[in-house]
């Protein structure tokens, strides 16, 4: 109300200036202002002109190119120094010049305007140029996704301290024409930092959000990225035969420890940066789990070292006659089953071993089982039906993921049915459906340590499930654009999202709110991982860029050079965090060095080495025959499994 | 709006605004009122398929589909399109008349009765898994699964512009071979910028590959060879072999075709027809070494040491067949090989007087030596009837009169090889000139009118043709000349009629073996345009002891008989007939490189093809067992 009223305000001021009584008494009424405020409209000559004249102004079609214009030529005469931060101003300006010039009909402008000075723009924002293209009416811009975000929050720009007031100089000068400082004052937030300006490959680091910038202030919360202290499990010595009960003595495994690998337990110990193991409450192990626990431990000893030296063996699982139906797959975490959602609705679960599926015996039979036997979880199993391959239907739509919960009994999906489904992988049915999203659900993950999950949406929201509870616990508002992606950090305290808004968010389980937003992608978010030590995560994105990302500031760690040429939809980092794989629709695999990619971020000084650090990031490269990537999973002994369809050329 | 060339296609125009409206019965809609509605729905279109892009994209494809669109207006609470439903994109059609553009799906009417009564359509395959190594420790094996090290486009800029490959020696992105330390030092010192020679260096397990598939290929062990052919028409990354292949065939064909090694030729043209196969190899670069041998094979003047006994025919054939094949693949408008080769053909069948006069001068008034050999004829008309008909129209069809000359000059003269040579000519061409004659006249069939326009094998022709229009199968084959594959009883020791009768009376006691190779196109031929024909072979042979073999391996058939059998082979990847006493075959076929070390022995080893063969020729014992190969092709 008030900035709307601002001119009517000058206009009364302008009336009692000149004495004119009866229309101020007129125009007061027509527009309902109380008495109350004419004492507030103190505005000083100045202003009061320039709301009068920009009133003028706005809408007179030629000065925005003329303003426009000379925006950008005094960018490009600045010194090198401001150049690349003020240049960031120029896209909003650009923007909502587009958009005021549609908002005062002038359609043919709005079109010249963006024709001539749209190719411009940066290249990571055409694409959003193109679907703002399409807005031709003023009535559009009220339901266009796009526009609306545009002219409803505020774009953020850095600006240094000499830059900003380099800036306002040139602003002041420009007394005949107020289109920038209004689209300024309404719509771009100028955040002032101080140092130096920054340089074009800093600016470039940080820029492609839709809203721009983050503010500092955004990802000042300190985020406890460390792992938690993993409950003792007890290492069997040697591989006993599998039913056998473990002997669970969570009470003195002290002993033990000094036997056991030192590769594994020396991290949980004192992590400065670790969560309290009860910041968020945690289900209990069940001896089944521990057992699992127990096994993967075991598992994790005769894992291979990995590095620059000595990369992973890829084994590929080709979906074949799948086309283009196969959407969605998931490799559970001992990698003996491969689930696939299908876009006919379908999932299929096959086991990767020679260990068939089987199902759970009826409920009158499982009466007969002595409960108390040993091998119950054997015996409540039917001995007739094994499968290779079973089907779970339920869903009545697409599936767009599927996840094995860490203990490979259950399985989540999602689907564009809005719904979220949890499978049983015993009695091979749906066990609960969880309603909330209201649109097509995107994603779904499961917490590390099981129990949670946590699902995004069409809906521009995350939501954090637990499975008991048939309604969300928390809701993570605030992303601009579809959440694409979502993952859990090893942790299970943190969330973090993918979008459509170039974002990478980072949500806190406990409080529900934002803790980091880290800008800087050029494209869409497809896919997220994060590093095993808990600090770094990876995105990938429907451009083919890949990033790294530093959860302890916030800031993007390294932007991987761009190796693929389509979306990128699978990351995996190796089980000993040192090497990263990301598969892509262009139907190759990459492995790229973590280490080194984390190892020189901190290290800028070597700026004469001959060669570019990024080449050195690429490991190798490995091309399939037409099967776009899907999945990527590494098993505990550190072999990448990865996931494809063959679409034949046809 | 619909008038600027920029908006065509990306907007709605007016006269579309109005066509629909009429269609909804709307007769008459303003101007204005159509700009507003085509902006409108202009616009909303567009949303529309903004948002299909984001279910496009989840869906992990990179092209949008019809039920993405269907998602996007769900999610916009719109009713989905009913009726689109296709995996495809939908043809659009396009249609001008009356001053108006129009652009429409085509709706076919179903017949109901139709779909009822059909048998229902095949079930779609069920999706599986399959698992291979994309990688082993950082190497990518080259197995079939996995893309060829050097794609085939990479092949061939290699070949366009041989620098390239220089430029980058460190390919990342191949399977991982050590850069070998010349190399790189070359790379470091770049002082002079010296161009540099493009090496071709071979691994050793190259170079032991290549020693072991040529040896297999020529070798006497029938299954190896078929697992040699099986590799190379099959594995990727064989393209730095290639240039050493193709030398070896060329090299090979050289020295054989002097020497008159039939069998050896056979096995090389089975390469040359493996290497076609092979979808990830660049053949074009070597089409200048191929191309002449093939031609060899065709129309040879002699290809064997005894033209009146063996089967040079088949390979004759096959060579065709081959001939065909590359002229279907490599085929373009640069090169203009299709038409290079039936020139090459053409000239083979040029009548020499044919330039002086019309009605041509007597067989007697031609030198002997000017003649082009009955064989070289053969095979010019079979390298031309696999062209297609319409070749067969253009080059053979003038040239039969002259042709039916030659042969009836040479039926009724003594040497026996060319009696044979003239019965198998003769035979083909009716074979080949029938199906066309048959679509050019229409169906009284004067015997009259077919010796006066064809000369004396104008009769013949006339039965044949008469045949063919009688038989029903034929009717649907709709002329295509390749359907007629009866391979004609070229067998010397068939007990028919033939004149070659005469000349295997002499020679029985030798024969004991007759050995019959078919070798079926491998599955991935390229361009296979039609399925393959059935093929029935006639295979017969002296009265001895009948005995079946054992098949040895899955896809090889051995059918062993002394009685006329008829082989049908579709699905088999070898047949192998026998007749006689079996067991032991491949010690004999061993002997059929021993046949001539007379020849041979003070020789120098000429060539690698030749290598292990003369070896084991000079040493081994020499009983004469003829094997006669004939490979066909389906």
């Amino acid at each position: 109300m008030s900035e709307k009223s601002t001119p009517l305000l000058a206009v009364l001021q302008l009336l009692r200036k000149y004495n004119l009584k009866s229309t101020e008494d007129i125009l007061r009424k027509e527009a309902s202002l109380g008495d109350v405020e004419c004492e507030s409209l103190d505005l000083p000559e100045v202003e009061l002109a320039s709301i009068l004249t920009a009133h003028h102004t706005e809408s007179d079609p030629f000065t925005y190119e003329l303003a426009y214009d000379g925006l950008k030529k005094f960018i490009e005469n600045s010194l090198d120094l401001y150049k690349y931060e003020l240049s960031t101003l120029l896209y909003p300006v650009f923007v909502h010049m587009y958009l005021l010039l549609i908002l005062y009909d002038h359609v043919e402008h709005a079109v010249s305007f963006l024709e001539k000075f749209g190719i411009e723009q940066e290249d990571y924002y055409q694409e959003d140029l193109k679907k703002l293209s399409i807005v031709k009416h003023k009535d559009q811009i009220k339901g266009n996704e796009l526009a609306e975000i545009y002219s409803t929050n505020k774009f953020t720009v850095q600006l240094s301290r000499d830059a900003s007031s380099q800036l306002k100089r040139y602003l002041h000068e420009q007394k005949n024409s107020s289109v920038i400082i209004n689209i300024i004052n309404n719509h771009i937030q100028i955040e002032v930092h101080d140092g130096p300006g920054r340089t074009q490959a800093q600016v470039r680091a940080t820029a492609g959000g839709v809203l721009g910038e983050p503010m500092k202030s955004e990802n000042r919360t300190k985020v406890y990225y460390g792992l938690l202290k993993e409950p003792d499990i007890q290492v069997l010595p040697a591989p006993v035969e599998d039913e056998e009960e473990v002997e669970e003595t969570p009470d003195k495994p002290k002993k033990k420890k000094a036997k056991k690998d030192n590769l594994f337990m020396k991290k949980p110990k004192s992590d400065p940066n670790a969560p309290p193991n009860d910041r968020i409450p945690l289900p209990d192990l069940k001896e089944i789990d521990k057992v699992e626990k127990g096994k993967a431990l075991r598992e994790a000893s005769k894992r291979v070292q990995l590095g620059p030296d000595s990369l992973p063996s890829i084994c590929f699982y080709t979906l074949l006659n799948s086309g283009h139906t196969a959407i969605s797959c998931d490799i559970c975490d001992d990698s003996t089953l491969l689930a696939v959602g299908f876009n006919n609705s379908n999932i299929k679960v096959w086991t990767l071993t020679p260990i068939k599926l089987r199902g759970m015996k009826s409920a009158e039979k499982l009466q007969d089982i002595d409960r108390e036997a040993g091998d119950v979880l054997v015996r409540m199993m039917e001995e007739k039906d094994r499968d290779t391959c079973r089907n779970l239907f339920g869903h009545s739509g697409p599936v767009y993921k599927v996840a094995f919960d860490p203990f490979k009994t259950m399985l989540l999906s999602c689907s564009e049915d809005t719904t979220v489904r949890l499978w049983s992988l015993q009695c091979w049915t749906c066990l609960v459906v969880y309603r909330g999203h209201v649109w097509p659900v995107w994603d779904v993950r499961w917490s590390p340590h099981g129990h949670y999950f946590a699902s995004s949406g069409h809906d521009r929201t995350a939501r954090l499930w637990a499975t008991d509870h048939h309604l969300p616990l928390r809701i993570f508002i605030g992303h601009y654009s579809d959440v694409d992606c979502i993952q859990f950090h090893p942790n299970s305290n943190y969330i973090a999202t993918g979008s459509s808004d170039r974002t990478v968010r980072l949500w806190d389980c406990l409080t529900g709110s934002q803790v980091r937003i880290m800008t800087g992608h050029k494209s869409t978010i497809f896919t997220l991982a994060f590093s095993v030590c808990g600090r770094w995560i990876a995105s990938g994105g429907s451009g083919g860029d890949m990033m790294v990302w530093d959860l302890s500031t916030g800031g993007p760690a390294a932007s991987l050079p761009p190796a693929h040429t389509a979306p990128i939809h699978a990351l995996a980092f190796s089980r000993d965090g040192t090497v990263l794989s990301s598969g892509s629709l262009d139907c190759t695999i990459k492995l790229w060095d973590f280490t080194a990619i984390t190892d020189e971020s901190p290290i800028e000084e070597t700026l004469n080495n001959p060669i570019p650090k990024e080449d050195k990031y690429l490991l190798q490269s490995f091309a399939t025959k037409s099967s776009p990537v899907k999945g990527l999973h590494f098993t505990r002994r550190n072999l990448l499994l990865a996931v494809g369809t063959y679409e034949s050329s046809a | 709006m619909g008038d600027s060339e920029l908006a065509y296609g990306s907007s709605l125009t007016l006269d579309s605004m109005k066509v629909i409206a009429e269609s909804v019965g709307i007769a008459t809609l303003g101007d204005d009122a159509a700009k507003e509605l085509a902006d409108d729905v202009t616009y909303r279109l567009k949303v529309i398929v903004q948002d299909a892009m984001k279910f496009m994209h989840h869906s992990k494809r990179q092209k949008l589909s019809i039920t993405d669109i269907d998602h996007a207006l769900k999610i916009k609470n719109n009713e989905c399109q009913y009726g689109f439903i296709q995996p495809d994109s939908l043809p659009f059609r396009f249609a001008s008349g009356g001053g108006r553009e129009l652009h429409f799906i085509e709706e076919k009417e179903i017949d109901l009765s139709e779909i009822l009564s059909a048998p229902p359509p095949k079930v779609p395959l069920d999706v599986s898994v399959r698992a291979h190594w994309l990688s082993v420790d950082g190497v990518q094996p080259t197995v079939p699964e996995n893309p060829p090290p050097l794609s085939k486009e990479a092949q061939k800029l290699e070949s366009v512009d041989p620098i390239s490959k220089l430029s980058k020696p460190s390919n990342k992105d191949s399977a991982g071979k050590p850069i070998c330390g010349k190399a790189a030092r070359l790379k470091a010192s770049e002082s002079v910028h010296v161009k540099q020679l493009a090496t071709h260096e071979l691994s050793v397990e190259q170079q032991l590959y290549y020693k072991e598939i040529t040896e297999a290929c020529v070798g006497s062990d029938e299954t190896r060879r078929a697992e040699a052919l099986q590799s190379l028409a099959c594995d990727p990354g064989l393209h730095e072999m290639l240039p050493r292949m193709c030398t070896f065939i060329s090299e090979g064909v050289k020295v054989n075709v002097v020497q008159n090694n039939l069998a050896l030729l056979i096995y090389l043209m089975r390469m040359v027809k493996a290497l076609l196969d092979n979808q990830s190899l660049y053949l074009e670069k070597y089409l200048h070494e191929l191309i002449p041998s093939v031609s060899t094979c065709i129309v040879s003047r002699q290809l064997c040491l005894r033209p009146e006994m063996d089967n040079h025919w088949a390979l004759r054939d096959f060579a065709a067949r081959l001939m065909a094949q590359i002229c279907k693949t490599f085929n373009t408008s640069t090169n203009n090989l299709q038409t290079r080769v039936t020139r090459l053909f053409a000239k083979a069948l040029q009548c020499p007087s044919q330039t002086n006069n019309e009605t041509g001068p007597s067989m007697a008034s031609m030198k002997e030596s000017e003649k082009t050999p009955l064989a070289s004829l053969y095979g010019a008309v079979q390298g031309l009837a696999e062209l297609g008909p319409e070749v067969v129209k253009v080059f053979i069809l003038p040239r039969v009169r002259w042709l039916g000359e030659r042969v009836e000059g040479a039926l009724s003269g003594i040497g026996g090889a060319d009696r044979l040579a003239a019965g198998n000519l003769k035979h083909q061409l009716l074979k080949v000139l029938a199906p066309v004659v048959r679509q050019l006249r229409q169906p009284p069939d004067q015997p009259e009118d077919y010796k006066r326009d064809f000369g004396y094998l104008g009769p013949s022709l006339q039965q044949a043709v008469s045949k063919i229009r009688s038989s029903p199968s034929c009717s649907t084959a709709g002329g295509a000349v390749a359907v007629v594959t009866c391979t004609p009883p070229l067998l010397p020791t068939a007990p028919s009629p033939s004149p070659s009768n005469i000349s295997h009376t002499t020679k029985t006691e030798t024969v004991t073996t007759r050995n019959l190779v078919i070798a079926s196109s491998t599955p991935q031929s390229p361009a296979p345009s039609t399925p393959p024909p059935q093929k029935f072979v006639i295979v017969a042979s002296q009265q001895k002891p009948t005995q079946i073999q054992s098949s040895s391996g899955t896809g090889h058939i051995v059918v062993h008989s002394s009685q006329p059998t008829i082989v049908r082979s579709q699905n088999v990847q070898s047949v192998v007939v026998t007749s006689g006493p079996a067991p032991g075959g491949a010690a004999q076929k061993l002997m059929v490189v021993g046949v001539q070390p007379q020849h041979n022995q003070g020789q120098a080893p000429v060539s690698v093809v030749a290598k292990p063969v003369f070896a084991r020729g000079g040493g081994g014992p020499q009983p004469p067992p003829e094997l006669d190969d004939l490979s066909h092709l389906a």
